[in-house]
Protein backbone atom coordinates (compact mmCIF):
# COMPACT_ATOMS: atom_id res chain seq x y z
CA UNK A 1 0.00 0.00 0.00
CA UNK A 2 1.27 3.86 -0.83
CA UNK A 3 3.06 5.25 1.92
CA UNK A 4 -0.13 8.21 2.06
CA UNK A 5 -2.28 5.80 3.69
CA UNK A 6 -0.19 5.19 6.61
CA UNK A 7 -1.16 6.34 10.08
CA UNK A 8 -1.47 6.59 13.79
CA UNK A 9 -4.84 5.43 15.28
CA UNK A 10 -5.00 5.27 19.08
CA UNK A 11 -1.51 3.89 19.88
CA UNK A 12 -1.37 1.76 16.70
CA UNK A 13 0.58 2.01 13.70
CA UNK A 14 -1.48 0.99 10.59
CA UNK A 15 -0.12 0.60 7.08
CA UNK A 16 -4.19 1.91 6.01
CA UNK A 17 -7.11 3.21 7.74
CA UNK A 18 -9.36 0.44 6.81
CA UNK A 19 -9.82 -2.42 9.96
CA UNK A 20 -11.82 -5.20 9.41
CA UNK A 21 -14.23 -5.08 12.10
CA UNK A 22 -15.39 -7.95 14.67
CA UNK A 23 -17.76 -10.56 13.69
CA UNK A 24 -16.90 -10.39 10.31
CA UNK A 25 -14.06 -12.94 9.44
CA UNK A 26 -13.44 -16.20 11.26
CA UNK A 27 -10.39 -16.17 13.88
CA UNK A 28 -8.76 -18.86 11.64
CA UNK A 29 -6.95 -16.57 8.66
CA UNK A 30 -6.98 -19.91 6.91
CA UNK A 31 -10.60 -19.55 6.49
CA UNK A 32 -10.83 -15.77 4.53
CA UNK A 33 -11.55 -15.18 0.96
CA UNK A 34 -8.73 -15.30 -1.15
CA UNK A 35 -7.29 -12.33 -1.71
CA UNK A 36 -9.35 -10.26 1.04
CA UNK A 37 -6.27 -9.07 2.81
CA UNK A 38 -5.26 -6.47 0.56
CA UNK A 39 -5.64 -3.05 1.48
CA UNK A 40 -6.57 -4.19 5.75
CA UNK A 41 -4.58 -2.25 7.91
CA UNK A 42 -5.97 -4.08 11.39
CA UNK A 43 -8.25 -6.97 12.29
CA UNK A 44 -10.44 -7.09 14.95
CA UNK A 45 -11.10 -10.52 16.57
CA UNK A 46 -14.62 -12.19 17.10
CA UNK A 47 -16.19 -10.35 20.39
CA UNK A 48 -14.73 -12.56 23.30
CA UNK A 49 -15.62 -13.27 26.94
CA UNK A 50 -14.01 -14.63 29.71
CA UNK A 51 -16.34 -17.66 29.88
CA UNK A 52 -17.23 -19.58 26.83
CA UNK A 53 -20.88 -18.52 25.59
CA UNK A 54 -22.91 -21.16 23.05
CA UNK A 55 -24.63 -17.97 22.02
CA UNK A 56 -28.30 -17.24 21.03
CA UNK A 57 -30.78 -20.27 20.26
CA UNK A 58 -33.03 -19.74 17.50
CA UNK A 59 -32.57 -17.82 14.08
CA UNK A 60 -29.56 -15.58 14.16
CA UNK A 61 -29.58 -13.65 11.28
CA UNK A 62 -32.28 -11.91 9.25
CA UNK A 63 -32.04 -9.78 5.61
CA UNK A 64 -33.61 -6.37 6.02
CA UNK A 65 -33.83 -3.62 3.42
CA UNK A 66 -30.29 -3.52 2.72
CA UNK A 67 -29.38 -4.58 5.96
CA UNK A 68 -29.55 -7.70 8.35
CA UNK A 69 -30.37 -8.01 12.13
CA UNK A 70 -27.97 -10.58 13.80
CA UNK A 71 -28.93 -11.92 17.14
CA UNK A 72 -25.69 -13.85 17.34
CA UNK A 73 -25.44 -13.48 20.98
CA UNK A 74 -21.34 -13.47 21.81
CA UNK A 75 -20.80 -17.22 20.91
CA UNK A 76 -17.13 -17.53 21.44
CA UNK A 77 -14.75 -20.04 23.46
CA UNK A 78 -13.60 -18.16 26.30
CA UNK A 79 -10.32 -16.27 26.81
CA UNK A 80 -8.32 -18.67 27.31
CA UNK A 81 -9.01 -20.85 24.09
CA UNK A 82 -8.37 -17.63 22.51
CA UNK A 83 -5.29 -17.21 23.80
CA UNK A 84 -4.20 -20.74 23.50
CA UNK A 85 -5.35 -20.92 19.56
CA UNK A 86 -7.01 -18.33 17.96
CA UNK A 87 -4.67 -15.42 18.73
CA UNK A 88 -1.45 -17.15 17.76
CA UNK A 89 -3.56 -17.77 14.68
CA UNK A 90 -4.98 -14.30 14.32
CA UNK A 91 -1.23 -13.22 14.48
CA UNK A 92 -0.53 -14.22 11.22
CA UNK A 93 -2.11 -12.07 9.44
CA UNK A 94 0.52 -9.98 9.76
CA UNK A 95 -1.28 -6.77 10.82
CA UNK A 96 -2.17 -5.46 14.29
CA UNK A 97 -4.86 -7.59 15.80
CA UNK A 98 -7.76 -5.69 17.37
CA UNK A 99 -9.17 -7.47 20.54
CA UNK A 100 -12.97 -7.40 20.88
CA UNK A 101 -13.94 -8.13 24.35
CA UNK A 102 -17.07 -8.15 25.87
CA UNK A 103 -17.91 -8.43 29.48
CA UNK A 104 -21.12 -9.17 32.24
CA UNK A 105 -19.27 -8.06 34.85
CA UNK A 106 -16.70 -5.53 35.76
CA UNK A 107 -14.77 -8.67 37.60
CA UNK A 108 -14.68 -10.28 33.81
CA UNK A 109 -14.00 -7.48 32.57
CA UNK A 110 -10.55 -7.21 34.80
CA UNK A 111 -10.03 -10.86 34.63
CA UNK A 112 -9.93 -10.88 30.72
CA UNK A 113 -7.56 -7.88 30.44
CA UNK A 114 -5.07 -9.63 33.12
CA UNK A 115 -5.17 -12.67 30.63
CA UNK A 116 -4.37 -10.92 27.75
CA UNK A 117 -1.41 -9.28 29.43
CA UNK A 118 0.29 -12.66 29.08
CA UNK A 119 0.26 -12.27 25.28
CA UNK A 120 0.75 -8.47 25.16
CA UNK A 121 2.96 -8.46 22.08
CA UNK A 122 0.42 -9.79 20.06
CA UNK A 123 -2.14 -7.66 20.94
CA UNK A 124 -2.26 -4.63 19.21
CA UNK A 125 -5.24 -2.84 20.66
CA UNK A 126 -8.18 -3.84 23.25
CA UNK A 127 -11.30 -2.59 22.02
CA UNK A 128 -13.82 -2.83 24.25
CA UNK A 129 -17.43 -3.73 23.24
CA UNK A 130 -19.93 -2.25 25.72
CA UNK A 131 -23.13 -2.75 23.91
CA UNK A 132 -22.93 -5.80 25.80
CA UNK A 133 -25.78 -6.41 28.88
CA UNK A 134 -24.25 -5.19 32.41
CA UNK A 135 -26.10 -7.59 34.46
CA UNK A 136 -25.47 -5.22 37.68
CA UNK A 137 -28.10 -3.18 35.78
CA UNK A 138 -30.22 -6.02 35.13
CA UNK A 139 -28.71 -6.39 31.65
CA UNK A 140 -28.70 -3.07 30.43
CA UNK A 141 -26.19 -2.66 28.03
CA UNK A 142 -23.25 -0.93 29.81
CA UNK A 143 -22.39 1.86 26.83
CA UNK A 144 -25.82 3.50 27.84
CA UNK A 145 -25.45 5.10 30.84
CA UNK A 146 -22.71 7.21 31.51
CA UNK A 147 -22.00 5.59 35.20
CA UNK A 148 -21.17 2.29 34.27
CA UNK A 149 -19.34 3.23 31.18
CA UNK A 150 -17.23 5.66 32.89
CA UNK A 151 -16.72 2.85 35.78
CA UNK A 152 -16.14 0.29 33.00
CA UNK A 153 -13.62 1.99 30.65
CA UNK A 154 -11.72 3.65 33.87
CA UNK A 155 -11.56 -0.56 35.16
CA UNK A 156 -10.16 -1.12 31.84
CA UNK A 157 -7.31 1.69 31.76
CA UNK A 158 -6.02 0.60 35.41
CA UNK A 159 -5.89 -3.10 34.25
CA UNK A 160 -4.44 -2.61 30.28
CA UNK A 161 -1.50 -0.66 29.60
CA UNK A 162 -1.92 -1.31 25.94
CA UNK A 163 -4.04 0.46 23.46
CA UNK A 164 -7.63 0.77 24.48
CA UNK A 165 -9.96 1.42 21.99
CA UNK A 166 -14.14 2.00 23.09
CA UNK A 167 -16.51 0.42 20.61
CA UNK A 168 -19.52 2.75 21.96
CA UNK A 169 -22.92 1.88 21.62
CA UNK A 170 -25.34 4.01 18.97
CA UNK A 171 -27.91 3.23 21.53
CA UNK A 172 -27.71 6.49 23.68
CA UNK A 173 -28.79 10.17 23.96
CA UNK A 174 -25.69 12.28 22.95
CA UNK A 175 -22.72 10.42 20.86
CA UNK A 176 -21.18 13.24 21.60
CA UNK A 177 -21.55 12.85 25.94
CA UNK A 178 -20.30 9.33 25.79
CA UNK A 179 -17.38 9.72 23.53
CA UNK A 180 -16.09 12.68 25.67
CA UNK A 181 -16.48 10.62 28.33
CA UNK A 182 -14.43 7.51 26.89
CA UNK A 183 -12.05 9.98 26.06
CA UNK A 184 -11.75 11.40 29.82
CA UNK A 185 -11.86 7.81 31.58
CA UNK A 186 -8.64 6.85 29.43
CA UNK A 187 -9.40 5.30 26.02
CA UNK A 188 -7.12 6.36 23.34
CA UNK A 189 -9.82 5.66 20.44
CA UNK A 190 -13.58 5.38 20.13
CA UNK A 191 -14.85 3.19 17.30
CA UNK A 192 -18.41 4.87 16.38
CA UNK A 193 -20.17 2.67 16.88
CA UNK A 194 -22.61 -1.01 16.84
CA UNK A 195 -25.20 -2.44 15.45
CA UNK A 196 -28.60 -0.66 16.04
CA UNK A 197 -31.23 -2.08 18.25
CA UNK A 198 -33.57 -3.30 15.75
CA UNK A 199 -36.27 -6.06 15.68
CA UNK A 200 -38.54 -8.39 13.80
CA UNK A 201 -41.92 -9.68 13.70
CA UNK A 202 -42.80 -13.25 12.19
CA UNK A 203 -46.42 -12.00 10.62
CA UNK A 204 -47.09 -15.98 10.44
CA UNK A 205 -46.98 -16.67 13.61
CA UNK A 206 -47.78 -13.39 15.36
CA UNK A 207 -44.36 -13.18 17.87
CA UNK A 208 -41.18 -11.81 17.37
CA UNK A 209 -39.08 -13.44 14.81
CA UNK A 210 -35.79 -13.29 17.34
CA UNK A 211 -35.72 -14.94 20.85
CA UNK A 212 -34.12 -12.08 22.26
CA UNK A 213 -36.39 -10.05 20.70
CA UNK A 214 -34.11 -7.00 19.63
CA UNK A 215 -31.44 -7.82 17.65
CA UNK A 216 -28.45 -5.80 15.71
CA UNK A 217 -29.15 -3.81 12.46
CA UNK A 218 -25.99 -3.41 10.43
CA UNK A 219 -24.85 -2.95 6.81
CA UNK A 220 -25.76 -0.09 4.40
CA UNK A 221 -29.07 1.18 5.42
CA UNK A 222 -27.45 2.32 8.61
CA UNK A 223 -24.66 4.33 6.98
CA UNK A 224 -26.33 7.69 6.78
CA UNK A 225 -27.18 7.19 11.23
CA UNK A 226 -23.47 6.01 11.76
CA UNK A 227 -22.18 8.99 9.87
CA UNK A 228 -24.14 11.57 11.78
CA UNK A 229 -23.04 9.76 14.93
CA UNK A 230 -19.31 10.12 13.81
CA UNK A 231 -19.62 13.48 13.19
CA UNK A 232 -21.15 14.42 16.26
CA UNK A 233 -18.62 12.12 18.30
CA UNK A 234 -15.83 13.95 16.25
CA UNK A 235 -17.05 17.20 17.24
CA UNK A 236 -16.53 16.33 20.97
CA UNK A 237 -13.65 14.57 21.21
CA UNK A 238 -9.54 15.35 20.32
CA UNK A 239 -8.53 11.19 20.95
CA UNK A 240 -9.36 9.63 16.84
CA UNK A 241 -12.46 8.67 16.44
CA UNK A 242 -12.94 4.89 13.98
CA UNK A 243 -15.98 5.01 12.06
CA UNK A 244 -17.94 2.11 11.64
CA UNK A 245 -21.47 1.01 10.85
CA UNK A 246 -23.20 0.33 6.90
CA UNK A 247 -20.19 1.49 5.03
CA UNK A 248 -20.56 -0.75 1.52
CA UNK A 249 -18.63 1.66 -1.29
CA UNK A 250 -15.91 3.18 -1.08
CA UNK A 251 -17.28 6.67 -1.19
CA UNK A 252 -18.82 5.98 2.22
CA UNK A 253 -15.39 5.59 4.22
CA UNK A 254 -13.85 8.82 2.37
CA UNK A 255 -17.38 10.38 3.81
CA UNK A 256 -16.49 9.16 7.19
CA UNK A 257 -12.90 10.30 6.90
CA UNK A 258 -14.23 13.85 6.19
CA UNK A 259 -16.94 13.68 8.49
CA UNK A 260 -13.91 13.20 11.59
CA UNK A 261 -12.85 9.67 11.20
CA UNK A 262 -8.92 8.95 11.33
CA UNK A 263 -9.85 5.49 10.44
CA UNK A 264 -12.59 2.92 9.57
CA UNK A 265 -14.27 -0.83 10.28
CA UNK A 266 -16.11 -2.39 7.72
CA UNK A 267 -17.94 -5.12 8.70
CA UNK A 268 -21.53 -6.53 6.72
CA UNK A 269 -20.16 -5.42 3.44
CA UNK A 270 -17.69 -7.76 3.46
CA UNK A 271 -19.98 -10.50 3.28
CA UNK A 272 -20.95 -9.43 -0.07
CA UNK A 273 -17.64 -8.12 -1.19
CA UNK A 274 -14.22 -9.21 0.26
CA UNK A 275 -12.30 -6.69 -2.44
CA UNK A 276 -13.90 -3.85 -0.06
CA UNK A 277 -10.90 -2.68 1.90
CA UNK A 278 -9.20 -2.61 -1.35
CA UNK A 279 -11.17 -0.94 -3.33
CA UNK A 280 -11.50 2.36 -0.21
CA UNK A 281 -7.51 2.49 -0.39
CA UNK A 282 -7.76 3.22 -4.42
CA UNK A 283 -10.40 5.66 -3.54
CA UNK A 284 -8.97 7.32 -0.85
CA UNK A 285 -5.07 7.69 -2.92
CA UNK A 286 -7.17 8.76 -5.72
CA UNK A 287 -8.32 11.55 -3.37
CA UNK A 288 -5.54 12.45 -2.23
CA UNK A 289 -3.54 12.77 -5.54
CA UNK A 290 -6.62 14.78 -6.73
CA UNK A 291 -6.71 17.23 -3.87
CA UNK A 292 -2.51 17.01 -4.09
CA UNK A 293 -2.80 16.09 -0.44
CA UNK A 294 0.62 13.72 0.56
CA UNK A 295 -1.04 11.61 3.78
CA UNK A 296 -4.78 10.23 4.16
CA UNK A 297 -4.29 12.19 7.42
CA UNK A 298 -4.59 15.36 5.75
CA UNK A 299 -8.13 14.16 4.95
CA UNK A 300 -9.37 13.44 8.46
CA UNK A 301 -12.10 15.61 9.18
CA UNK A 302 -12.05 18.17 5.99
CA UNK A 303 -16.12 18.18 5.43
CA UNK A 304 -15.69 20.34 9.15
CA UNK A 305 -13.48 22.74 8.06
CA UNK A 306 -15.79 25.58 7.74
CA UNK A 307 -18.75 24.06 9.79
CA UNK A 308 -19.73 26.24 12.91
CA UNK A 309 -19.78 24.69 16.43
CA UNK A 310 -23.62 23.61 15.67
CA UNK A 311 -23.05 21.64 12.88
CA UNK A 312 -24.07 24.38 10.27
CA UNK A 313 -22.36 25.00 7.08
CA UNK A 314 -21.38 28.87 8.07
CA UNK A 315 -22.15 30.62 4.32
CA UNK B 1 -16.41 -43.37 -6.93
CA UNK B 2 -14.27 -41.72 -9.98
CA UNK B 3 -14.13 -38.01 -9.32
CA UNK B 4 -12.96 -36.35 -12.22
CA UNK B 5 -13.22 -33.30 -9.82
CA UNK B 6 -10.95 -32.75 -7.63
CA UNK B 7 -12.07 -31.87 -4.32
CA UNK B 8 -11.55 -27.55 -3.56
CA UNK B 9 -8.39 -26.77 -1.45
CA UNK B 10 -7.87 -23.33 0.54
CA UNK B 11 -10.89 -21.19 1.24
CA UNK B 12 -13.46 -19.54 -1.12
CA UNK B 13 -12.98 -16.62 -3.45
CA UNK B 14 -14.94 -14.02 -4.78
CA UNK B 15 -16.24 -14.14 -8.39
CA UNK B 16 -17.78 -12.44 -11.06
CA UNK B 17 -19.91 -13.95 -13.44
CA UNK B 18 -23.30 -13.16 -15.41
CA UNK B 19 -26.12 -15.35 -15.92
CA UNK B 20 -25.91 -17.42 -18.67
CA UNK B 21 -29.78 -19.42 -18.85
CA UNK B 22 -32.90 -19.23 -16.51
CA UNK B 23 -35.51 -21.59 -17.16
CA UNK B 24 -38.87 -22.52 -14.77
CA UNK B 25 -39.51 -25.77 -13.91
CA UNK B 26 -42.12 -25.24 -12.54
CA UNK B 27 -44.40 -24.09 -9.25
CA UNK B 28 -41.13 -21.55 -8.45
CA UNK B 29 -38.50 -23.89 -9.03
CA UNK B 30 -35.75 -22.54 -11.38
CA UNK B 31 -32.54 -24.28 -13.06
CA UNK B 32 -29.83 -21.20 -13.30
CA UNK B 33 -26.55 -21.39 -15.06
CA UNK B 34 -23.99 -18.91 -14.31
CA UNK B 35 -20.85 -18.39 -16.24
CA UNK B 36 -17.98 -17.29 -15.05
CA UNK B 37 -15.05 -14.73 -15.76
CA UNK B 38 -11.46 -16.09 -14.93
CA UNK B 39 -10.65 -19.87 -14.07
CA UNK B 40 -13.14 -22.16 -13.04
CA UNK B 41 -12.80 -23.20 -9.26
CA UNK B 42 -13.02 -26.87 -8.78
CA UNK B 43 -16.07 -28.34 -6.33
CA UNK B 44 -17.44 -32.04 -5.45
CA UNK B 45 -21.00 -32.60 -4.83
CA UNK B 46 -22.28 -31.02 -1.59
CA UNK B 47 -20.82 -27.36 -1.48
CA UNK B 48 -22.09 -24.32 -2.61
CA UNK B 49 -21.76 -20.78 -3.48
CA UNK B 50 -23.90 -17.59 -2.28
CA UNK B 51 -24.80 -15.99 -5.52
CA UNK B 52 -26.44 -12.25 -6.34
CA UNK B 53 -26.98 -9.26 -8.28
CA UNK B 54 -23.71 -7.45 -8.51
CA UNK B 55 -24.04 -4.01 -7.74
CA UNK B 56 -27.33 -4.27 -6.01
CA UNK B 57 -27.18 -3.55 -2.45
CA UNK B 58 -30.72 -4.39 -1.69
CA UNK B 59 -31.51 -7.31 -1.25
CA UNK B 60 -27.83 -7.55 0.39
CA UNK B 61 -26.69 -11.16 0.78
CA UNK B 62 -26.01 -13.75 -1.44
CA UNK B 63 -28.26 -16.91 -1.23
CA UNK B 64 -26.32 -20.45 -0.34
CA UNK B 65 -27.04 -22.51 -3.73
CA UNK B 66 -25.63 -25.91 -3.62
CA UNK B 67 -23.88 -26.57 -6.99
CA UNK B 68 -25.57 -28.95 -9.24
CA UNK B 69 -22.96 -29.35 -12.22
CA UNK B 70 -20.05 -27.59 -13.83
CA UNK B 71 -19.20 -27.36 -17.01
CA UNK B 72 -16.56 -25.39 -18.69
CA UNK B 73 -16.65 -22.07 -17.13
CA UNK B 74 -20.92 -22.84 -16.38
CA UNK B 75 -21.91 -23.55 -13.10
CA UNK B 76 -25.26 -24.71 -12.54
CA UNK B 77 -27.68 -24.39 -9.37
CA UNK B 78 -31.41 -25.33 -8.40
CA UNK B 79 -33.71 -22.90 -6.62
CA UNK B 80 -36.96 -22.32 -5.74
CA UNK B 81 -38.59 -18.62 -5.10
CA UNK B 82 -38.99 -18.35 -1.79
CA UNK B 83 -38.35 -14.89 -0.93
CA UNK B 84 -36.95 -11.23 -2.24
CA UNK B 85 -33.59 -12.46 -3.38
CA UNK B 86 -34.45 -15.76 -5.04
CA UNK B 87 -37.18 -13.80 -6.26
CA UNK B 88 -34.52 -11.25 -8.04
CA UNK B 89 -32.54 -13.95 -9.07
CA UNK B 90 -35.17 -15.43 -10.75
CA UNK B 91 -36.38 -12.39 -12.35
CA UNK B 92 -33.47 -11.41 -13.81
CA UNK B 93 -32.45 -11.66 -17.88
CA UNK B 94 -29.31 -13.47 -19.64
CA UNK B 95 -26.41 -11.74 -19.17
CA UNK B 96 -26.94 -10.45 -15.79
CA UNK B 97 -24.20 -9.27 -13.28
CA UNK B 98 -23.95 -11.71 -11.00
CA UNK B 99 -21.17 -12.29 -7.85
CA UNK B 100 -20.23 -15.50 -6.43
CA UNK B 101 -18.69 -16.29 -3.20
CA UNK B 102 -17.27 -20.00 -3.21
CA UNK B 103 -17.21 -23.19 -3.06
CA UNK B 104 -17.97 -23.05 0.54
CA UNK B 105 -18.56 -25.99 2.50
CA UNK B 106 -17.22 -29.45 3.18
CA UNK B 107 -19.35 -31.37 0.55
CA UNK B 108 -19.68 -34.68 0.38
CA UNK B 109 -16.77 -37.39 1.05
CA UNK B 110 -15.69 -40.44 -0.74
CA UNK B 111 -18.52 -43.05 -0.16
CA UNK B 112 -17.53 -46.01 2.65
CA UNK B 113 -19.26 -48.56 0.80
CA UNK B 114 -20.29 -50.05 -2.65
CA UNK B 115 -24.01 -49.08 -2.61
CA UNK B 116 -24.68 -45.36 -2.01
CA UNK B 117 -28.75 -44.82 -1.90
CA UNK B 118 -29.60 -40.74 -2.16
CA UNK B 119 -32.80 -39.46 -0.31
CA UNK B 120 -33.72 -36.17 -1.79
CA UNK B 121 -36.94 -34.14 -0.80
CA UNK B 122 -37.84 -31.64 -3.75
CA UNK B 123 -34.87 -29.52 -4.59
CA UNK B 124 -32.57 -31.22 -2.00
CA UNK B 125 -31.31 -33.51 -5.06
CA UNK B 126 -29.00 -30.29 -6.66
CA UNK B 127 -26.16 -31.78 -5.11
CA UNK B 128 -26.68 -35.26 -5.71
CA UNK B 129 -27.10 -34.25 -9.61
CA UNK B 130 -23.41 -34.30 -9.97
CA UNK B 131 -22.83 -37.49 -8.00
CA UNK B 132 -24.68 -39.43 -10.74
CA UNK B 133 -22.38 -38.31 -13.15
CA UNK B 134 -19.13 -39.16 -11.14
CA UNK B 135 -20.52 -43.33 -10.01
CA UNK B 136 -18.95 -45.93 -11.44
CA UNK B 137 -19.01 -49.53 -11.77
CA UNK B 138 -17.56 -49.58 -8.14
CA UNK B 139 -20.20 -47.51 -6.41
CA UNK B 140 -23.97 -48.28 -7.44
CA UNK B 141 -26.31 -45.78 -6.73
CA UNK B 142 -29.95 -45.61 -6.35
CA UNK B 143 -31.48 -41.89 -6.02
CA UNK B 144 -34.61 -41.79 -3.80
CA UNK B 145 -37.18 -38.20 -4.43
CA UNK B 146 -39.66 -36.90 -2.76
CA UNK B 147 -42.28 -34.20 -4.26
CA UNK B 148 -45.41 -32.51 -2.96
CA UNK B 149 -46.87 -33.57 -6.32
CA UNK B 150 -49.01 -32.05 -8.49
CA UNK B 151 -47.17 -28.88 -10.31
CA UNK B 152 -44.09 -30.62 -9.70
CA UNK B 153 -43.93 -32.92 -13.31
CA UNK B 154 -41.63 -30.88 -14.71
CA UNK B 155 -39.28 -30.97 -12.06
CA UNK B 156 -39.46 -34.32 -12.11
CA UNK B 157 -38.94 -34.94 -15.36
CA UNK B 158 -35.99 -33.21 -15.48
CA UNK B 159 -34.32 -34.73 -11.92
CA UNK B 160 -35.42 -38.30 -14.44
CA UNK B 161 -33.59 -37.17 -17.54
CA UNK B 162 -30.49 -36.31 -15.39
CA UNK B 163 -30.38 -39.35 -12.76
CA UNK B 164 -32.35 -42.22 -14.91
CA UNK B 165 -34.02 -44.63 -12.66
CA UNK B 166 -34.47 -42.52 -9.42
CA UNK B 167 -37.65 -43.47 -7.21
CA UNK B 168 -40.24 -40.78 -7.83
CA UNK B 169 -42.69 -40.10 -4.05
CA UNK B 170 -45.39 -37.83 -4.09
CA UNK B 171 -47.56 -36.92 -0.95
CA UNK B 172 -50.66 -36.77 -2.84
CA UNK B 173 -49.84 -39.78 -5.35
CA UNK B 174 -50.60 -37.82 -8.43
CA UNK B 175 -46.17 -38.73 -9.67
CA UNK B 176 -44.68 -41.67 -8.74
CA UNK B 177 -45.30 -43.94 -5.83
CA UNK B 178 -47.69 -42.81 -3.12
CA UNK B 179 -45.71 -41.50 0.07
CA UNK B 180 -42.85 -40.01 1.74
CA UNK B 181 -39.18 -40.25 0.04
CA UNK B 182 -38.20 -41.23 4.16
CA UNK B 183 -40.42 -44.39 3.80
CA UNK B 184 -39.41 -45.70 0.11
CA UNK B 185 -35.97 -45.84 1.61
CA UNK B 186 -37.03 -47.85 4.65
CA UNK B 187 -38.51 -50.60 2.23
CA UNK B 188 -35.34 -51.25 0.53
CA UNK B 189 -32.38 -50.44 2.75
CA UNK B 190 -30.31 -52.60 5.03
CA UNK B 191 -26.55 -53.15 6.19
CA UNK B 192 -24.15 -52.39 3.74
CA UNK B 193 -25.76 -49.14 2.60
CA UNK B 194 -24.57 -45.79 2.84
CA UNK B 195 -26.88 -43.16 2.94
CA UNK B 196 -26.90 -39.85 2.26
CA UNK B 197 -30.16 -37.31 2.55
CA UNK B 198 -30.12 -33.79 1.45
CA UNK B 199 -34.07 -31.67 1.86
CA UNK B 200 -36.27 -30.78 4.56
CA UNK B 201 -34.98 -30.90 8.27
CA UNK B 202 -38.20 -32.82 9.28
CA UNK B 203 -37.27 -35.51 6.82
CA UNK B 204 -33.44 -35.45 7.29
CA UNK B 205 -34.58 -36.40 10.89
CA UNK B 206 -36.45 -38.53 9.99
CA UNK B 207 -34.19 -40.21 7.52
CA UNK B 208 -32.55 -41.44 11.30
CA UNK B 209 -34.81 -44.97 11.05
CA UNK B 210 -32.78 -46.34 8.63
CA UNK B 211 -30.06 -47.24 11.51
CA UNK B 212 -32.99 -49.59 12.49
CA UNK B 213 -32.44 -50.66 9.71
CA UNK B 214 -28.57 -51.49 9.99
CA UNK B 215 -27.05 -48.62 8.37
CA UNK B 216 -24.25 -47.45 9.83
CA UNK B 217 -23.38 -44.64 7.71
CA UNK B 218 -25.80 -41.83 7.14
CA UNK B 219 -24.86 -38.57 6.29
CA UNK B 220 -27.00 -35.22 6.14
CA UNK B 221 -26.75 -31.74 3.86
CA UNK B 222 -28.31 -29.07 6.10
CA UNK B 223 -30.01 -25.66 5.16
CA UNK B 224 -29.57 -22.38 7.04
CA UNK B 225 -29.62 -19.06 7.17
CA UNK B 226 -26.49 -17.35 6.06
CA UNK B 227 -24.09 -14.37 6.36
CA UNK B 228 -20.87 -14.71 5.22
CA UNK B 229 -19.71 -18.29 3.94
CA UNK B 230 -16.21 -18.60 5.58
CA UNK B 231 -17.39 -19.24 9.17
CA UNK B 232 -16.92 -15.59 10.68
CA UNK B 233 -20.49 -14.40 11.00
CA UNK B 234 -21.62 -17.69 13.24
CA UNK B 235 -25.18 -16.89 11.81
CA UNK B 236 -25.61 -20.54 10.88
CA UNK B 237 -24.11 -22.03 14.08
CA UNK B 238 -25.54 -25.18 15.12
CA UNK B 239 -25.92 -26.88 18.43
CA UNK B 240 -24.04 -30.58 17.40
CA UNK B 241 -22.61 -33.52 19.92
CA UNK B 242 -19.22 -32.70 19.41
CA UNK B 243 -19.78 -28.96 19.97
CA UNK B 244 -21.13 -25.43 18.19
CA UNK B 245 -20.69 -26.00 14.33
CA UNK B 246 -21.25 -23.94 11.63
CA UNK B 247 -23.19 -24.79 8.86
CA UNK B 248 -21.02 -23.01 6.51
CA UNK B 249 -17.20 -24.06 7.10
CA UNK B 250 -18.24 -27.04 9.18
CA UNK B 251 -20.47 -28.80 7.16
CA UNK B 252 -23.36 -28.26 5.40
CA UNK B 253 -22.89 -31.93 5.29
CA UNK B 254 -22.94 -33.90 8.85
CA UNK B 255 -22.68 -37.24 10.35
CA UNK B 256 -26.58 -37.58 11.13
CA UNK B 257 -26.17 -38.66 14.70
CA UNK B 258 -23.74 -35.81 15.28
CA UNK B 259 -27.09 -32.99 14.45
CA UNK B 260 -29.60 -34.85 15.35
CA UNK B 261 -28.57 -37.67 17.92
CA UNK B 262 -28.05 -37.19 21.54
CA UNK B 263 -29.98 -34.30 23.75
CA UNK B 264 -28.80 -31.45 21.70
CA UNK B 265 -30.39 -32.58 18.25
CA UNK B 266 -34.09 -33.00 20.40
Amino acid sequence: MESSLRTNVGGVNLETPVIVASGVWPMDPRLWPAGSMEGVGAVCSKGMTFEPREGNRGFRIMETYAGILNSIGLQNYGVEHFIAKELPLLDNSCRPVIVNIAFETLEDLRRILERLKVCRSMVGVVEMNVSCPNVSRGGLSWGVHTESLGNAVSMARQVWEGPLWVKLSPQVPSMGEFARLSQECGAQAVVVGNTWLGMAIDNDLERPFFENVFAGLSGPAIFPLALRAVWEAAGAVNIPVIGCGGIARPGDALSMILAGASAVEVGTALFIDSGLPASICRELEANLTKKGLASVRELVGRARNDQGENGEKSR
Amino acid sequence: MDRSVAPMKGPPADRRGSLFFSRSLGDHCVHMGVELEGLTPKAIPGQFFLIRERGVLDPLLGRPLALVASKGNVLEFLFRISGRGTARLASLPPGAALELRGPCGNGFPEPVGDELVLVAGTLGIAPFIGISSFSSEKVRITAVLGVPGKGWEKFVEWCLERFPGIRINSDDGSIGRHGDPVEDTLSFVGQGHEVWGCGPEAMLRGLGRVHEKGCEKLLVSLEKRMACGTGGCLGCSIRTGSGMKRVCVDGPVFEWREVFGGAHGK
